[in-house]
């Protein structure tokens, strides 16, 4: 590829890749495009790879056989998209390297087997293959950060350019200051998706008017927590989108030194991620005097190992200075003093991908999806035992019970719904009878549950609330970085006293050490790991009062969990 | 955590020297200190541990000192300072796996394998990563990567003590490498 100096060769590579996906998918050949993602190689998509490769490779199908990314349908991996000259693509799922002669086989007979379905990729029917919008899965979601999810080869700048991409980027860098950016982003009312919620706009603003120099653009993909898997699931379908997005934030923050720090587990994502970094170097979409606009900009990732705390903002910024990951006091914030005491912002990884659509159809679109406080759409995760698991986009508002029971599909067979698990460890669970609630920044918060990164997790009635409880305060346990007292002893103790329970030695009264250390662990903490952590306890407690109180008074466990037979024995 | 200094040991140094010379070429002593975590998981990656001779060299390649290194490898729960055993399990305990029941099998692994703190079974023939986040692939919980490759799925008690059994027999070859 040779470097674009201007606007002009820009928009000529652009003309000539959308040329080339309009060829692609007009010629008469078959086009047969596989979802490679960590999702799916765990249930064997390379395996179907070879094997599609194999097959036709005997040159019987005339065919062009591609790498996607991740659709977001875990559930249905590996899934193929197939599209025979002259018809519109179809999705197929569970599509094991076993599967693959004689799903080849029945398609050249012209039979669809529509039992592996699960859609056509077009607004209608087709030879009586529902659309995939129709699919329960895909009905209620609004697709803007996934919109090409699935559909482009995620290590192909080309293919993002040709559906698109960076269009956004370049709107800003020839037709947009640095402040209308920023207003623009600000009159979407984008609030940051790794937690917390605070408006994107704002601090990108707050990071504008510090007089610092140098400043830090960072990503954060670190993805630390247990309850979700949205972020890697972006990174590894569409890396350019995120990248595209830094790029725009730097263009705001008119600075040249841009970072994503992700997590050393994601391995997948880490290695699209840097190619994508590659390739927009190849393309002088990075680097010095971009497109002959002036404007310069670096991008370095950086990776950590293993080190929950290391998503928070100041330790992450510690982590990437090669230091350990611990939290500072604040003041000063980030905006003010970050990666190398200079003026850094960061955001999520999600927040950034939602940035090129809000600069590409404005502001004000941007904040006319979803809810009037929480605009746009979101990516979430849902865990546990339901039957669509995987990766949704849905507009914020939608209700906690439609999220569970439409888009994902509801309990599988044989489980019974007790709880979902809202805020990863972050909050506390929302019971049958609160579902109606509307899944967005603020309305989980009176019932002391929380949107958080987006991550939820369903539990049944195999599952011990007590037991649930010591789960998640035990990984705020483990993950305590040790740094202030509270969090380092208090979190021990209240994995001691819910083990006391757990093991039938607990008291009455046990129930009330908790809330009370509870609160001094919340109140004296430094960082949002300790003043969250007992929040999950508190939740379940709250929730399920009844079954904590039967495992201190009669010392059952009614899911049969807990090993409360040992207290037992002992009286 | 407790940090043993392992015994030395006779690691070629050679592959690890020849990455950090291609790929590790700060330009500044800031970059320098941004890139000592990767570095560590270059060797991690070739050797399945960071031994301390691939500390030594990536402290004297980036020019800080094995301190900041140890700092680092002691800190983040990926690295390890021991070589691991025969075979090496990812077991995610994230909440996906822990509602489907992985509790029960770190409860199995320290248990009925002497699994220690180190994630080693005390038979010399696995070493477990209890993975304290979500390995990304909850539609498999309990979920679990066996030497680096390997997804397994679905795993219960029963399971995982045949698998044990199996890499004990020695019926699975560690073809994934050393990371
Ligand atoms: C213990 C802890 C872990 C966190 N982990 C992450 C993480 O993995 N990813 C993330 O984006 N934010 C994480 N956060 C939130 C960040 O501190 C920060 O608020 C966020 O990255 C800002 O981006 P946003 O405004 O776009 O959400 C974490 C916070 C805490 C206290
Ligand atoms: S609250 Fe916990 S994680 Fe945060 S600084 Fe204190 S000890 Fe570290
Ligand atoms: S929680 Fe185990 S794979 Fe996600």
């Amino acid at each position: 590829m040779a470097v674009l100096t201007d606007r002009a060769a820009f928009e000529a590579f652009t003309a000539a890749a959308r040329a080339k996906w309009d060829e692609l998918w007009a010629g008469d050949h078959w086009v047969i495009s596989v979802g490679i993602s960590e999702c799916s190689i765990a249930k064997g998509a390379l395996e179907t790879y070879k094997h599609l490769e194999l097959v036709l490779s005997e040159g019987h199908i005339p065919a062009v056989l591609r790498r996607v990314g991740c659709a977001g349908w875990c559930f249905a991996e590996p899934f193929i998209e197939i599209k025979p000259p002259g018809s519109p693509p179809i999705v197929y799922g569970w599509v094991t390297t076993d599967r693959v002669p004689e799903l080849l086989d029945s398609l050249r007979r012209g039979e669809w087997r529509p039992e592996w379905v699960l859609g056509v990729r077009a607004p209608e029917a087709w030879q009586g293959i529902p659309p995939l919008q129709a699919h329960p899965f895909l009905r209620a979601q609004r697709r803007i950060l996934f919109e090409h999810a699935g559909v482009i080869d995620p290590e192909s700048i080309e293919e993002y350019i040709a559906v698109g991409g960076y269009r956004a980027f370049l709107r800003a860098l020839f037709e947009m200051t640095p402040d209308e950016v920023v207003a623009e982003v600000k009159a979407s009312n984008l609030r940051g998706r790794g937690g917390a919620g605070f408006p994107a706009g704002i601090k990108w603003e707050s990071g504008r008017r510090t007089p610092a120099w140098p400043k830090y653009v960072v990503v954060n993909s670190h993805e630390g927590e247990p309850n979700v898997f949205k972020d890697r699931r972006l990174l590894e379908t569409n890396p350019h989108l995120v990248l595209e997005g830094l790029l725009i934030g730097c263009y705001a923050l008119e600075t040249p030194y841009g970072y994503n720090y992700i997590g050393g587990e994601h391995a997948l994502a880490l290695r699209r991620f840097q190619r994508a970094v590659e390739q927009a170097y190849e393309l002088g979409l990075l680097g010095d005097d971009i497109l002959g606009s002036g404007f310069s900009c670096h991008v370095r990732v950086r990776t950590g190992g293993g080190a929950y705390i290391c998503g928070e903002g100041s330790a992450l910024m510690y982590a990437i200075m090669g230091q350990r990951g611990q939290p500072r006091t604040k003041p000063p914030r980030s905006v003010e003093e970050g990666l190398w005491r200079r003026p850094t912002v960061l955001n999520n990884t999600e927040t950034f991908a939602s940035v090129p659509a809000i600069i590409r159809n404005g502001g004000s679109w941007y904040a006319s999806l979803g809810t009037k406080e929480s605009t746009g759409t979101k990516l979430i995760t849902m865990q546990g035992p339901v039957r669509y698991l995987g990766v949704a986009e849905v507009e914020l508002g939608i209700s906690m019970r439609s999220l569970i029971f439409d888009v994902f599909g509801g309990m599988r067979p044989g489980y019974r719904f007790k709880g979902v698990q809202t805020g990863g460890v972050s909050a506390g669970p929302l019971r049958e009878d609160e579902l109606d609630v509307p899944v967005d920044f603020d309305s989980l918060t009176p019932l002391g549950g929380m949107l958080g990164s987006g991550g939820f997790v369903v539990f049944d009635e195999s599952v011990c609330a007590v037991d649930f409880a010591r789960y998640l305060v035990g990984f705020s346990r483990y993950e305590s970085c040790g740094k202030c007292t509270p969090c380092r002893l208090g979190t021990p103790a209240l994995v001691e006293i819910l083990d006391r329970i757990r093991y039938g030695y607990g008291r009455p009264e046990d129930l009330d050490i908790i809330r009370y250390a509870s609160k001094h662990i919340i109140e004296l903490s430094l960082c949002g790991l300790g003043q969250v952590a007992p929040m999950p306890l508190l939740g379940m407690l709250e929730r399920f009062q009844e079954e904590f109180l039967e495992h201190v008074t009669e010392r059952r466990c009614r899911a049969g969990v807990c090993p409360i037979e040992a207290g037992i024995a002992a009286r | 955590m407790e940090l043993k200094v392992p015994r030395r040991t006779t690691v070629d140094l050679e592959p690890l020297r020849r990455i950090l010379e291609e790929r590790y070429r700060p330009r500044d002593h800031q970059e320098a200190q941004e890139l000592i975590v990767s570095a560590c998981q270059e060797a991690q990656r070739l050797y399945g541990w960071v031994p301390p001779e691939a500390a030594e060299a990536i402290a004297e390649h980036l020019g800080v000192t094995i301190n900041r290194v140890y700092g680092l490898l002691t800190f983040y729960a990926d690295f390890r300072t021991r070589p691991p055993q025969r075979h090496f399990l990812w077991l995610c305990y994230g909440a996906a796996c822990y509602v489907a029941g992985a509790g029960r099998l770190v409860e199995l692994l320290r248990e009925e394998y002497g699994m220690d703190e180190h994630g080693d079974t005390s038979d010399g023939t696995l070493s477990v990563h209890v993975f304290n986040g979500c390995l990304g692939v909850c539609d498999l919980a309990p979920a679990a990567q066996l030497d680096h490759r390997a997804y397994l799925g679905g795993l219960n008690v029963e399971g995982m003590r045949a698998l044990i059994e199996r890499l004990r027999s020695g019926a699975e070859e560690n073809n994934g490498g050393a990371h």
